[in-house]
């Protein structure tokens, strides 16, 4: 006996109907992978790829967002339409709203907010990301912060460079994808 | 928030047993097992983020799906026909109003342990047969007989 996918659909939407969610994800395909995406009533707070391991992402959320976790392709569906458009559409800046309940350090929480700025087609180095945050000496935390985005393609950490030359690394599948996604973009990167 | 508690992703649980519950739920309510199912799940959700213990989740969802089981039984067996005007009542959705208990006192106390020991405390047979000395076998008997002899009761109490 298995539960169907309607029954699946059903019990989400009731659940979320009702408030009782902490958290909803989906799993959406694309060029890159499939990814995980969660959202809370405040926005997209979780984009995770194939390599990162479902089972503590989802646990993760659990203890910092609440254990009611859920998912339902039916209640993110703008989100997914979002993502199909993003790579079917070309260049493309997110608009959804994002949560980063997920970011602990109030800099790091700085650093993504400006980088949602950072339009398509367009890059910006470490060291310039830093200072639009207000400390430009801290290129490196601007590093980590990139490294550590609970929200990457949303938050556009693959648009941060190195001032050095090249792409520079990627959490989402290592550099080939960053230069993919900059590509798809049309943004210009000097090479190192 | 399950910050203090640790508990598992709530979709986790619902993926790991899903199908067993909603096989647990057949032998329980048959054709009305899948709505069963949501309305127990959905209990168990408005308690969830409350819960003090993140241990026996599996044996607590069994519970929920138990309880409502019967509960589902004497709702339908209280639905009245449809010529009859029904008077205005609050549903105390979503709490466990001690139906399961109110029902199986209805049958002798030997088929309540049989009950209980395979409902509420989630019990394999080969467990339920130790706890009892009895066979196996005989321990599968005296649990379908006490849901009969359960099935009966609650046929003749709403009759």
């Amino acid at each position: 006996m298995k539960l169907s996918p309607e029954f699946l659909e059903k019990l989400a939407g009731a659940a979320i109907a009702e408030g009782l969610a902490d958290a909803v994800y989906t799993k959406v395909p694309t060029p890159i992978g499939t990814l995980l995406v969660a959202t809370t009533e405040k926005g997209v707070c979780r984009v995770s790829f194939e390599d990162e391991r479902e089972d503590r992402v989802l646990a993760e959320m659990a203890l910092v967002l609440g254990p009611r976790v859920l998912a339902s392709d039916k209640a993110l569906r703008d989100v997914r339409d979002a993502f199909e458009a993003y790579f079917e559409e070309g260049p493309h800046t997110f608009d959804l709203p994002v949560d980063l309940s997920l970011v602990h350090s109030p800099f790091r929480k700085k650093v993504l907010q400006r980088l949602r700025k950072v339009r398509s087609g367009t890059v910006v180095t470490y060291g310039g990301l830093a200072e639009k945050a207000g400390n430009p000496r801290a290129a490196r935390a601007a590093g980590t912060a990139c490294a550590t985005n609970p929200v990457p393609l949303i938050v556009p950490c693959h648009r941060v460079v190195p001032s050095s030359g090249g792409v520079g690394s990627y959490g989402l599948g290592g550099p080939r994808v960053k230069q993919l996604l900059l590509d798809l973009e049309g943004a210009k990167v000097a090479p190192r | 928030m399950g910050v203090m508690t640790n508990l598992p992703p709530f979709w986790t649980l619902v993926e790991q047993h899903g199908d067993e519950l909603l096989g647990h739920a057949r032998r329980l309510s048959g054709d009305d097992a899948e709505d069963v199912l949501q309305d127990s799940l959905l209990k168990a959700l408005r308690y969830y983020d409350r819960l003090e213990r993140a241990d026996h989740l599996r044996a607590w969802l069994y519970r929920v799906v138990t309880t409502t089981a019967f509960d589902h039984t004497a709702a339908r067996q209280r639905r009245p026909k449809p010529v009859e005007r029904v008077p205005e009542k609050h549903t105390t959705d979503g709490v466990y109003d001690g139906a399961f208990d109110a029902l199986i006192e209805l049958v002798s106390e030997q088929a309540r342990i049989a009950l209980s020991l395979r409902f509420v405390e989630d019990l394999s047979y080969d467990e339920i047969a130790r706890r009892l000395g009895c066979s196996n076998e005989a321990a599968r008997q005296r649990v379908s007989s006490a849901v009969r002899s359960l099935r009966r009761r609650i046929d003749e109490t709403v009759a």
